[in-house]
């Protein structure tokens, strides 16, 4: 969407081709029994004041040329990092209270974090370079083990595409957006945020087409002419940007040839391994007094070693986040209180459960483990089973149904193709596969991919 | 068009890409990246304006020829003569 109205703005002809009848890809919507619930929306990352002009999130609205008054967000409460029974950690949109939470709980490491910081403020993460272990990083400054694994608990969950440890360049970013800057939400729902970028790409004079996915990319030598929808109408085009992540993109090559071209890798290689299982609920308000209030996310772990890495079981129980999608300053009351659990998951369990000629076994297995993750996180919040009024889950196979995500890899590939460029001179790769995190990463992407690659030659 | 005119166009580009820039004490001959706190994005947002209302196109090795609003209107006098 960003990198369209980035487009459209300056008056150039360009159409969005959408495969699912929404928009949003892994930020989207769904109504059950009237109510509507966001799928990817926890908190968006890169909170920052309007008058803060160099800001990621005011660059990007002013780069789409919408008015940061037309913009109204709800700051988070604070946020934890819990590792029952052995420490605690709260963040907020002030990065003092992480400072002096840290000081207190970790006296020993007050110093060198202060030195760490003070490093990662002077680092251009997007300058390119070989790649650095971040945890090699970190571990250079923090010695104490405990404190290192709290700090990648939830720079991980947030958006990390790459196994156990990340590029310093990610880590990077991914502090910056989520301690320095701080976690927000539109005002209402990420479907009203969505309308509103809809309504600005048409205002430019932007097309789009829903329920048009694209089936193949068409090209000639090093270059593409255009692409084949699933109705079968060729569209011809002078540039193509895909946000649809780099292993889907290749499996729209319809010869081998010219798929080895875009990528020499096989598909399954280059999808992420990352993906999730999340229960949300409607839990009946009057039962849940001893819900927390302040509390926007929970980032826990339960194990010896937080581990981000597929689990070997269906879902890892040892881990996960807790939201309250409703823990935000300024959100309007209602009259059931929103929990959002998200746990990893292995895939491949459940695409076999999915796929068994037994059509019962995978409903049973969702059964199976959210009624486990209930018993796990009620431990932590409360009991809350008793009081559901309403509830839905999703593995990584509806992830993939719904976004086509290879494997349900909901933070894409891990490797990402830093400058946007492939093989074919005029296709390019914009979004969470490009190397932006977040929703609002994922947007500068698209702001940044044009600006880079197609505004300059028109 | 005039030198006024032409310096009217740019600063109500400006406008437009950052509505609170302040234009008080605006120096025509210092950079106005420094004065007016744009980045490099705001910048590249001047020149595709002017691409569209105008219908020039300034490759990027001109662009130092845009820093200062007296030399902007140097620089697109001619060029927007001709357009």
């Amino acid at each position: 969407m960003a990198a369209a109205i980035r487009f459209a703005r300056f008056g150039q002809k360009v159409l969005i081709l959408e495969k699912h009848s929404k928009i949003g890809g892994l930020n989207s919507y769904y109504y059950r029994k009237g109510k509507l619930f966001e799928t990817g929306l926890h908190a968006v990352s890169n909170f920052a004041p309007p008058a803060d002009k160099h800001a990621p999130l005011n660059r990007l609205l002013r780069q789409l040329k919408i008015p940061r008054r037309n913009f109204v967000l709800h700051e988070q409460y604070s946020s934890e990092i819990l590792f029952p029974d052995r420490a605690s950690l709260c963040f907020s949109n002030d990065f003092t209270l992480l400072q002096e939470q840290l000081a207190t709980r970790f006296p020993d490491s007050a110093k060198p974090f202060a030195e760490m910081v003070s490093k990662l403020d002077q680092y251009d993460p997007f300058i390119p370079r070989p790649k650095i272990s971040a945890r090699q990083f970190v571990s250079s400054f923090l010695q104490d083990k405990l404190l290192v694994e709290m700090l990648f608990c939830p720079l991980m969950f947030y958006g990390a595409s790459q196994e156990d440890d990340m590029d310093l360049s990610q880590f990077v970013i991914l502090f910056r957006a989520i301690f320095q800057e701080g976690f927000f939400r539109p005002e209402g729902t990420i479907k009203d945020l969505l309308d509103l970028l809809l309504d600005h790409y048409r205002s430019f004079g932007g097309e789009i087409e829903l329920t048009a996915g694209v089936t193949e990319i068409l090209t000639e030598n090093s270059k593409v002419s255009g692409v084949r929808t699933a109705s079968g109408e060729v569209i011809l085009c002078e540039s193509l940007i895909s946000t649809a992540g780099v292993p889907e993109t290749k499996k729209l090559f319809p010869s081998p040839d010219t798929a080895a071209t875009f990528s020499q890798s096989d598909v399954n290689q280059i999808s992420g391994r990352l993906s999730f299982i999340e229960s949300i609920y409607l839990l009946d308000k009057s039962a849940c007094g001893n819900l927390p209030k302040d509390r926007t996310i929970i980032f826990f772990n339960l194990s010896e070693k937080f581990s981000y890495h597929r689990p070997a079981e269906a879902v890892d129980l040892g881990s996960g986040v807790i939201c309250f999608p409703g823990n935000f300053q300024g959100n309007k009351e209602d009259d059931t209180i929103q929990l959002r659990v998200t746990h990893l998951a292995n895939y491949d369990k459940w695409r076999h459960a999915f796929n068994d000629d037994d059509k019962t076994l995978y409903p049973a297995m969702k059964t199976h483990w959210v009624e486990k993750s209930k018993k796990v996180i009620g431990k932590i919040i409360g009991n809350y089973s008793e009081n559901i009024v309403y509830e839905d889950s999703f593995t990584p196979v509806t992830v993939e149904r719904y976004t086509s995500r290879t494997q349900g890899a909901v933070y894409g590939s891990p490797e990402k193709i830093k400058d946007g460029k492939t093989n074919f001179e005029n296709l390019y790769i914009a979004g969470t596969d490009q190397g932006y995190l977040g929703i609002v990463g994922s947007m500068l992407s698209g702001v940044t991919m044009v600006n880079q690659h197609i505004l300059n030659k028109i | 068009m005039t030198i006024d005119e032409i310096r009217n166009v740019i600063l109500e580009i400006i406008q437009d890409i950052d509505d609170e820039a302040d234009f008080t004490d605006l120096k025509p001959d210092e950079a106005l990246r420094d004065q007016l706190d744009l980045d490099s994005m705001d910048f590249l947002d001047i020149v595709m304006e002017l691409r569209k209302r105008y219908q020039i196109q300034i490759p990027e090795a001109d662009y130092p020829h845009l820093a200062t609003l007296d030399s902007c209107v140097s620089y697109l006098m001619p060029r927007l003569e001709a357009a």
